[in-house]
């Protein structure tokens, strides 16, 4: 293969990725606002309706307050595009992706951040007292989630002897290497988990399907955002869903990922891929409703379990090599 | 048996004495009374389980025997009386602590980490596959203890008893593959009557002071 063939195979491998994050994440979230629906006893919408709502808000026309700043308007591109970014970096169908040159778990880490702290600025910026309140808890879930997604990852890292993500899930997928120690894994997973329920605003941290109630996190800061604005940081938070569930799908069960880019591979890849993702969208709905809400004050013991948990995969990965 | 490699069995022990601590740091982390009944439960499921695996692995087949006993004691048994007994009482939740559910994950944390600087030293001497469950059996241990000192309802100090027992079957089992039939027999009867007469006095104390709060305890009475 030339060059300029494997620079062409790279460029449609990391566009099909994008555009696979793009179309299947609205539908992850009607799945498990449908599995939901279903354990309540509802018909619920169709899987599809998050396309449909999306398609609404891009044409309606934005409202943007006068008392707000550059911050406001720029807030959902930034946001949109570093979700975006971070989900070239996760391996979805192939493992080998060819991005991952440009950054590795950490980087992933802080790509989400950085849209966090965007977002936390602009709830504060149009001055109304809901978004103010959102932003004070978004930021304490994300300070106390920051140490256990970092520990979870240096404990998966550990094991894999690498902090790439490419190499840790291809690395694991051919079962190469001390990659099959299941012990560190199982912590790790067991605080990923945790962490993406509270960083992705699921049922036991904040619930995504109120709004207007003095106990949301996430909606509160959104409460000022209308039209395409609201559409891209919606379509930004499915796809951040999206992303921590390929992470955990990939990381911790790879089996079945395009290890090879041929065509059958890859379409197998695609179709494992799916099946994973949807599996975690379900699982994610029926915790939803076997659930409540924790109090705010009470989110800190959860997000400290994550935090003890991954310290514990870190601990096992010395002790029990013996 | 081909793919039963001894690599694999020691990761397979290792798996279920990491389940059996991940039970004790939900057990720290668990307010609801009941709840923790259940992780109890779970907990000593995961026991069976990795005993059974031990006994399979070794072909010995007491800890077969130990094993069963341990679902039917403390899978079964035990955990139905401390229903009963929380069914009686007018609390659900422990609100108040010793030491916060944060503080208390952060010590059992750092108890794991001392748990295997001891054990540490005494591991590479050991020639049995499930010599690396020393150190979990001894966080175990640990972990229960100071669960007994962190609270103060009568049941979560059962309960942190009962998991300091199972530290304990988890440390025989890793370090001599079990102790004798005879002597599990006398430990699972020892633990099932402490379990009843705990169960009782529970009650005692709830009947005495409307409270199973066992800092009462101090306080001396004519």
């Amino acid at each position: 293969m030339t060059k300029e063939q494997a620079i062409l195979q790279a460029i449609a491998l990391t566009l099909a990725q994008a555009l696979v994050l793009l179309a299947v994440s609205p539908a992850i979230v009607g799945l498990i606002r449908k599995v939901k629906a279903r354990f309540q006893c509802r018909q619920g919408a169709r899987v599809f309706q998050p396309y449909a709502d999306l398609a609404k808000l891009f044409r309606k026309q934005p409202v943007v307050s006068t008392t707000t700043s550059w911050i406001f308007t720029a807030t959902p591109y930034i946001l949109f595009a570093s979700t975006l970014t971070a989900g070239l970096l996760v391996p979805a169908f192939a493992s080998q992706m060819p991005l991952n040159f440009a950054g590795n778990i950490i980087a992933l880490v802080y790509l989400f951040a950085l849209g966090t702290f965007f977002l936390i600025l602009a709830g504060l910026d149009a001055g109304s007292p809901f978004g103010g309140m959102g932003s004070s808890r978004e930021a304490i879930v994300a300070s106390l989630t920051e140490p256990a997604m970092i520990m979870s990852i240096f404990a998966i890292a550990l094991t894999a002897g690498s902090t790439n993500l490419s190499t840790i899930v291809h690395k694991t997928a051919l079962l190469e290497g001390i990659v099959t120690d299941p012990s560190p894994h199982l912590m790790a997973l067991a605080a990923l988990f945790i962490v993406a329920l509270a960083e992705t605003g699921r049922v036991p941290v904040d619930n995504p399907a109120t709004h207007l109630e003095l106990t949301m996190i996430h909606e509160a800061m959104l409460l000022e955002y209308s039209g395409r604005y609201l559409a891209l940081i919606e379509w930004a938070s499915a796809m951040k869903l999206l992303v921590f569930l390929s992470l955990i799908a990939n990381v911790f069960a790879p089996w079945g990922i395009a290890t090879t880019l041929t065509p059958m591979a890859l379409s197998i890849g695609l179709a494992v891929y799916l099946a994973k993702v949807a599996g975690l969208a379900v699982l994610i709905g029926t915790i939803e409703c076997m659930f409540a809400k924790l109090r705010l004050f009470r989110v800190t013991d959860l997000l400290g379990v994550a935090f003890i948990l991954a310290l514990l995969g870190l601990l096992f990965f010395y002790i029990l090599r013996g | 048996m081909s793919w039963l490699t001894p690599h694999i069995g020691t990761q397979l022990v290792d798996l279920g004495s990491a389940l059996l601590l991940l039970t004790c740091f939900a057990i720290v982390a668990q307010r609801r009374l009941s709840a923790c009944v259940d992780l109890f439960a779970l907990q000593s499921l995961f026991l069976a389980m990795t005993a059974a695996l031990v006994a399979f692995l070794t072909g010995t087949p007491h800890i077969y025997f130990a094993a069963a006993l341990t679902v039917l004691v403390k899978v079964l048994v035990i955990p139905r009386v401390l229903k009963r007994v929380i069914e009686r009482l007018n609390v659900t939740r422990e609100l108040v602590m010793n030491i916060n559910v944060p503080a208390s994950l952060l010590i059992c944390g750092v108890l794991v980490m001392v748990a295997f600087f001891i054990t540490q030293p005494i591991m590479p001497f050991g020639h049995l596959l499930t010599r690396d469950s020393l150190a979990i059996a001894l966080a175990i241990v640990l972990i229960g203890f100071f669960t007994m000192i962190a609270r103060q309802k009568a049941v979560t100090q059962l309960i942190a008893f009962l998991v300091m027992e199972n530290g304990l079957f988890l440390g025989a089992t890793a370090a001599t593959y079990g102790m004798p039939l005879i002597v599990e027999l006398g430990v699972f009867f020892d633990v099932l009557v402490a379990a009843l007469i705990a169960g009782i006095y529970t009650n005692r104390l709830q009947d005495a002071f409307d409270s199973v709060d066992t800092t009462r305890l101090s306080e001396l009475k004519e």
